[in-house]
């Protein structure tokens, strides 16, 4: 593969250009209620080409290795056009060369397992919920993605990195006279089949849960002083601080860069955040990012002080800042943008009775539901919460929606537990679909969170 | 693709060669200023098969390889995915106005033109952060199938959004503008986004409780994706609408007329056939406030004894790759029937209130039941029938089945939205809104 790169990349006459090839091996099954809908393993393949010509830098993705040379012409067309017509040339920030194979050790492959043990495994899981009658449908599936990435630059990067990725993933619907509730599955990582094995315990506990919540009342719209569980910290942290980490969010808003500068203080002395993709075994683990450079660890904030950000090389130039390895792609069909990678903030000293204490009355919130951000706002759902009287735990209630100000919030997060937990599945949707979008955190005491009631 | 099909049916019941071809070409500006071109020359072939009522599917990007095509979906039989229905067999479909020539010569330099010549405008009327992009889009559809239906079709458009952003707060506000040819982004729409603007710009922290709603077009995704659960076939099957049992009854109020128009080429992306070579046409869905129709695929219309209304589409929520996606029952081309109150009008007609025209989480919470609480990106604070700030802060949340009972009205202007919608405004009362008072 490596040789055919060559030849395109030699056809190729700019200042910097790079070509990206990734064969996408996916496997998928997908239950609906009892009815099998969807099984079945493919692949597909396609090219990114990136050229950067006279400070313009442009992108093209195509298919079809016969469309090579309309792709690299359309792509130096809008590379000239770019340079004709900006202020400020792109840069990208130095990037040492690598030349390295890297295969993921992995706890089980989940190309060496059949697709009928897969079925029937997920069968198994998925029989769990629809054995109670209550439960009305489900909708539950496996899948493995393989990401064989071949990437080479002008400047003699050639690197073939693999990503695999496997989970289960999904929602059980209960119903109760008018009443739908339901509930996600979650299980899976970067590290193996083995981690969606033994996952019978979790899909009880979500059934019973959605059978809880046909009994609980609503929550109230209101202001409250909550408790989240790590699952909620966790995407608290990506949505409501995380993107803002992103240099691609806010190199082309001055008035949020001015707002988000190294050194700033923006959160109470309790919150640290780390980004550290480069850490084994865990979902958002990789080594090099789609642009050949090695990812490293970033320390976000420290005691509430801004102290990095994730960069590509653009942005890494833009902003004079030092270079991260977090520009990726979903896939062959797009060009890589800034990712989080693996996004959490750091375990701090408290027990999970200590944060009850702390709180007194208030909200217990567990489990995202979708979370979403926009500037400097971010709302995200709760999978299910139980109302906090005197520090103890009272009855459940559903429905909940939390959303807030980035700043307020990080400065209204008063005490950080002790219990990190990283996250299994991920879908960052940032204009393209990351799986790998890792997040997580301890459980944390945040006050005056609004909640939506219904 | 013929010679796909063929090989296909000698192994096989029945069998359904789906193709696309996407071309795109976009241009984005951010701080006023060119950013980026980018390109995307993308194609694929998907491969259904029926054998022994069992359903095969595949994909690939290069059909190269015939035979491992036709081997990957034969081997997806072994999982036992039934197929009641049968491939149709589609003659006539209307001819639809969907692709002008003239947009295979737009040019990279005049879309950059357009960007610049709205960005100045913008730049030069508000004190906002400004970020504006076109796109072309071209796209090739082909469906051929061992029934005898060959079914074509070739879209294009011409795509324009512009933003403007709250400094400092990285939220802002935007409109899209969709046509089959280059043309400049309309003034109507650009006043009316800076003059939104300029109201708003000031941050205002009312007291929450119960309003009046005007739900924009661009945070509508909150309520159609609980009516479009509520309304699929997918849902009446699995039994996880809390509608299944009202058709024929006044379930909204009689200002709401909800329906599914892909034959509607004055707008882009209008449709003469589904992803599965079905015949498309216009119905309503909600007519008066009352349930008219479910809409369905082949597979749910086979499920439930009805006939397929055209509406499968290879789809997910937030879009997908449709060479991966097998169809599934989903309506694209949304209607609301305007009303006869312009925005003005509908504005003015709040004594308190919030104009949403960005939602956040619309995507969560229980959508199957109806139940939204969304975060205003932003919302707009009215009091006595003037926008007087953007509020902060707050939630607003109910059900969509008891929310659109307590229409006001609906706008009598449709804006073009993404996924092919074209959507009023609706204003609601008594929808709860929570902020920090």
């Amino acid at each position: 593969m490596f040789e055919k790169l060559r030849k395109i990349l030699g056809k190729i006459d700019a200042d910097y250009a790079d070509i990206r090839h990734e064969v996408k091996k996916v496997t998928e099954i997908i239950f609906n209620g009892q009815e099998l809908s969807q099984i079945g393993s493919n692949s597909t393949d396609g090219y990114v080409i990136r050229i950067l010509h006279n400070g313009g830098m442009s992108t093209v993705a195509f298919t079809k290795e016969s469309d090579a040379d309309m792709a690299i012409a359309k792509a130096m067309e809008s590379a000239r056009l770019i340079s004709q017509n900006i202020e400020k040339p792109v840069r990208l920030a130095e990037s040492e060369p690598v030349k390295e194979t890297f295969i993921p050790k992995l706890n089980e492959d989940p190309r060496d397992i059949s697709i009928d043990e897969k079925l029937e495994l997920l069968r198994k899981y998925n029989n769990i919920p629809l054995s109670n009658e209550k439960i009305v449908t489900t909708a539950i599936k496996y899948y493995d993605v393989i990401r064989e990435r071949h990437f080479i630059n002008s400047e003699g990067s050639e690197i073939r990195e693999d990503l695999i990725t496997t989970a289960v993933t999904g929602e059980i619907t209960g119903k109760d006279g008018n009443l739908l509730q339901n509930v996600r599955v979650r299980a899976g990582g970067s590290n193996g089949f083995a981690t969606v094995r033994n996952q019978e315990e979790n899909l009880e506990k979500q059934t019973s849960i959605v059978l809880d919540l046909l009994k609980a009342k609503p929550v109230e719209g209101g202001t409250y002083d909550c408790i989240m569980n790590q699952g909620l910290t966790g995407v608290f942290t990506h949505e409501a601080f995380g993107h803002f980490s992103e240099a691609d969010i806010i190199e082309s808003l001055p008035a949020m860069r001015e707002k988000m500068k190294i050194g700033e203080k923006l959160g109470s002395d309790v919150v640290n955040i780390i980004d550290d993709a480069t850490l084994p075994e865990q979902l958002g683990f990789y080594k090099y990012d789609d642009e050949g450079v090695a990812v490293r660890p970033v320390q976000l904030m420290k005691e509430g002080v801004l102290t990095g950000r994730l960069h590509s090389r653009r942005t890494a130039a833009k902003l004079g800042e030092p270079i991260s390895g977090h520009c990726v792609a979903e896939d062959f069909r797009f060009p890589p943008i800034i990712r989080m990678g693996t996004i959490y903030m750091e375990p701090g000293p408290h027990s999970f009775d200590d944060l009850l204490t702390q709180l007194g009355d208030g909200i217990y919130v567990l489990e995202q539901k979708g979370g979403q951000t926009a500037g400097e706002n971010f709302t995200f759902g709760a999978q299910y919460g139980y109302m906090i009287k005197g520090g103890k735990i009272k009855q459940m209630v559903r429905d909940i929606n939390v959303s807030g100000n980035l700043f307020k919030a990080l400065q209204d997060t008063v005490a950080v537990g002790n219990d990190l937990i990283l996250s299994t599945v991920g879908g960052c949707g940032k204009g393209q679909t990351n799986i790998r979008s890792c997040h997580g955190g301890p459980h944390i005491l945040v006050k005056n969170v609004v909640v939506g009631g219904v | 693709m013929e010679k796909l099909l063929e090989k296909a049916k000698q192994v096989c019941d029945k069998a359904e060669v789906f193709s696309l071809g996407h071309f795109n070409h976009a241009v984005s500006f951010e701080d006023a200023k060119l950013h980026d071109i980018d390109s995307k020359i993308q194609s694929g072939v998907s491969l259904r098969i029926i054998k022994d009522g069992k359903l095969g599917f595949a994909y690939t990007r290069n059909l190269i390889d015939r035979d491992e095509l036709i081997h990957n979906a034969l081997d997806s039989l072994k999982g036992g995915v039934a197929a009641e229905y049968t491939f149709p067999l589609t003659k006539e479909i209307p001819r639809l106005d969907t692709y002008n020539p003239i947009i295979d010569k737009i040019s990279g330099t005049a879309m950059v033109a357009e960007c610049r010549r709205v960005c100045d405008i913008l730049s030069s009327k508000t004190n906002g952060e400004i970020i504006m992009g076109t796109s072309v889009d071209i796209e090739n559809i082909r469906i051929i199938n061992s029934e005898g239906t060959d079914v074509s079709s070739r879209k294009g458009y011409y795509s324009a959004v512009g933003y403007i952003g709250y400094p400092g707060s990285g939220g802002g506000l935007w409109r899209l503008y969709l046509s089959r040819k280059f043309e400049e982004f309309p003034s109507t729409i650009l006043d009316e986004l800076i003059e939104f603007y300029n109201k708003s710009s000031k941050a205002v922290e009312p007291k929450g409780g119960r309003m009046k709603v005007i739900f924009m077009p661009n945070c509508m995704e909150t309520i159609n994706w609980r009516l479009l659960s509520g309304t699929s076939s997918k849902s009446v099957y699995e039994k996880s609408t809390p509608i299944a049992d009202k058709s024929g009854e006044k379930i909204l109020s009689e200002k709401i007329t909800f329906s599914n128009n892909p034959l509607d080429d004055a707008v882009p992306g209008a449709r003469a056939f589904d992803d599965e070579g079905v015949a498309c046409r216009n119905f309503n869905v909600i007519e008066n406030g009352v349930l008219k129709s479910f809409f369905y695929d082949l597979e749910y219309a086979k499920k439930l004894r009805a006939e397929p209304t055209g509406h499968g589409y290879r789809t997910s929520m937030w879009g997908g790759d449709p060479m991966t996606l097998k169809p599934r029952p989903s309506m694209l081309h949304v209607r609301f029937k305007p009303g006869d109150k312009s925005l003005k009008q509908l504005i003015e007609s709040i004594d308190r209130g919030i104009i949403i025209e960005g939602a956040l989480g619309a995507h969560s919470g229980n959508i199957p039941n109806g139940d939204y609480s969304i975060g205003t990106s932003p919302g707009l604070y009215v009091e006595n029938g003037e926008i007087v700030g953007r509020i902060k802060d707050a939630m607003v949340s109910g059900n969509v089945y008891e929310t659109l009972r307590d229409v006001i009205d609906v706008g009598d202007t449709l804006y073009t939205y993404y996924w092919g919608g074209h959507l009023p405004p609706i204003l609601c009362d008594n929808v709860n809104v929570a902020t920090k008072n």
